[in-house]
């Protein structure tokens, strides 16, 4: 990656997304605009959060997702044979609809609001995940780019559905077969073609670990069918693994959060790394681009045992609450982790992104813009004290 | 009716306009109001069938209950009715006014006020329900302030729901056969 300075601030991925985009993406999605009619929009929305990023002071910078209906679901029109579906269509197949009313019922969101790229046919790879995003970007700025792609193992469990795509893959380890092959060809092509920094979303592991059936739920993606939390976690290790074995030339990373489809803190997952940490030493990436900001996010002693095993990506600011943090407590959160990560170690960032899904922004860009500025004043500070 | 006819929401806005008007005429309202008919018949355990005109449904009560589950719950249905004449409301409502839907849900949900009398083990209290709730979700092509009327007319204009809200009389009858 290009150089960048001591605590280089960057973002999770998503940046609120503006009414125009919006609407344009309803209507592309209800095919009454082309391809090329939704991408003049976006692309000016793509500038427009530039602007924003590079006036607060981020060093590694994305295109906000803006192309994107949200973090995961976008997969649709990149992956032959996934289909986007509803909640409230996929009722119809899911065999615990009991409990899917349950986990509906805790968000307080309808069926319909949520989206999930389901698996209808044997999947391949079109034009790539995300590399038209980085080839407009690559046009637009010299900073290092960070390119968030869905991890293997979210992208498996969210769209292997019982009934739809079990005569295609009967099981949901032979869909990440190739889901492990999309995203190898994808990481090193972006890599090619100039990304530096490749971070695999994978947020639904804290629901593995810290959601409980049937009450806590985190649902940005379904999972029809959890099973012991051990044998995902593993599962999601391997396939993690898979996908990063051998690749080199660029930063990888992996993001978990505990949810960030509202601002209702007490709809969203709480507890601490500790169940994690095992796991996400193990894998053979970079950095590990955490939630740390929120009371929520439990206990940082949690990291002592994995002292400077990887890098962190430090969530410092709360992107759904209109209280703008101060650099002094953003000063003090990395004091915290300087116990156990070295100063090289440390990236700061938001705790997750500014508009994960594109109905439900989460701030505004005017918002997203002065948190981002704090966090790159805190990184001011911090080189002060330690370049 | 030909698809091409139904051309907002599912429905013929014209036709259904000229449909609902109708009933200002008495002939009209008195074969709407009723008699509107149902006949349940037993079909062992804690499964019902019951017929309506030429359509039927079962019910059934929950494992837990030693019954089969085989079907929802009478109670249950009773929400789902709620819920579906409001939905119905909703569209009638947004139709006559031209406001095309994308999507509507209505999620009802209610507490028993003492359902040890059902179960008979008190005999005081109301066993039917105490606090039903209803929300509406919709994705449709007006404003909030629209919306918001329209709903407020499917809840107001709602047969299940005023019948459940407001006191209706239910006369029962017996008669033991053979």
């Amino acid at each position: 990656m290009a150089d960048t300075p001591l605590f280089p601030v960057t973002v999770v991925g998503s940046w609120p997304r503006p009414p125009e985009l919006i609407q344009a993406l309803r209507r592309r999605q209800a095919d009454e605009i082309s391809e090329d009619e939704f991408n003049s929009v976006a692309d000016q929305a793509v500038l427009e959060s530039l602007k924003y990023q590079d006036e607060a002071g981020t060093d590694i910078i994305s295109d906000g997702e803006q192309r994107r209906d949200n973090f995961y679901s976008y997969v649709v029109g990149k992956i032959a044979g996934m289909q986007l579906m509803k909640v409230s269509e996929l009722l119809d197949y899911a065999r615990d609809r009991a409990r899917l009313e349950e986990q509906l019922r805790a968000l307080d969101v309808p069926a319909f609001a949520i989206k999930s790229p389901i698996v209808i046919d044997k999947i391949s790879s079109r034009e790539g995940l995300s590399l038209d995003e980085l080839a407009f970007l690559r046009q637009n700025t010299d900073k290092p780019i960070k390119i968030p792609i869905p991890g293997p193992y979210m992208l498996t469990r969210s769209s292997w559905f019982e009934g739809l795509s079990d005569k295609i893959y009967p099981t949901p380890e032979d869909l990440a077969r190739d889901v492990v092959e999309i995203l190898r060809e994808e990481t090193v092509k972006l890599r090619d073609l100039g990304a530096d920094f490749i971070q695999y979303d994978e947020p639904i592991l804290t629901q593995v670990v810290l959601g409980e059936e049937s009450s806590e739920t985190f649902m940005c993606a379904s999972l029809p069918q959890r099973r012991d939390p051990t044998t995902e976690l593993e599962f999601a290790l391997r396939l993690m693994n898979e996908v990063a074995e051998g690749i080199e030339g660029i930063k990888l990373g992996v993001h978990v959060c505990r949810g960030n489809w509202s601002r209702k803190e007490e709809v969203l997952l709480t507890g601490n790394y500790g169940p994690l940490l095992p796991y996400l030493v193990q894998m053979n990436i970079d950095q590990l681009v955490l939630e740390c900001a929120t009371p929520r996010a439990g206990e940082m002693e949690v990291f002592k045992e994995y002292a400077n095993e990887k890098e962190i990506g430090l969530g410092v600011v709360n992107p759904r609450i209109d209280e703008l943090e101060t650099p002094a407590q953003i000063v003090e959160r990395v004091d915290e982790m300087l116990q156990y990560f070295d100063p090289d170690k440390i990236y700061l960032n938001p705790d997750c992104g500014f508009g994960t899904f594109a109905e439900r922004n989460i701030n505004t860009s005017e918002g997203a813009f002065h948190k981002m500025r704090v966090i790159a004043e805190a990184a001011q500070e911090l080189r002060k004290r330690y370049d | 009716m030909a698809e091409e006819e139904r051309d907002l929401n599912g429905l013929p806005r014209e036709k259904l306009t000229q449909v609902l008007d109708s009933f200002k005429d008495p002939d009209v309202f008195n074969a709407v109001t009723g008699p509107w008919k149902s006949r349940i018949a037993w079909q062992g355990g804690m499964r019902a069938r019951a017929y309506m005109r030429n359509h039927q449904v079962d019910m059934d009560e929950p494992g837990d209950l030693t019954a089969t589950d085989v079907a929802a719950s009478a109670h249950e249905q009773l929400l789902s009715a709620i819920g579906s004449c409001m939905t119905v409301g909703f569209v009638v409502n947004a139709t006559k006014q031209g406001v095309r839907i994308h999507d509507l849900e209505v999620a009802v949900e209610g507490y028993f006020d003492n359902i040890r009398k059902w179960a008979g083990v008190e005999d005081e209290g109301n066993p039917g329900y105490g606090r039903i709730s209803a929300k509406c979700f919709v994705r449709a092509d007006a404003d909030e302030a629209t919306l918001r009327e329209i709903w407020r007319l499917a809840v107001e204009g709602s047969p299940v729901t005023q019948s459940v809200a407001n006191p209706t009389s239910v006369e029962t009858d017996f008669e033991m056969v053979g």
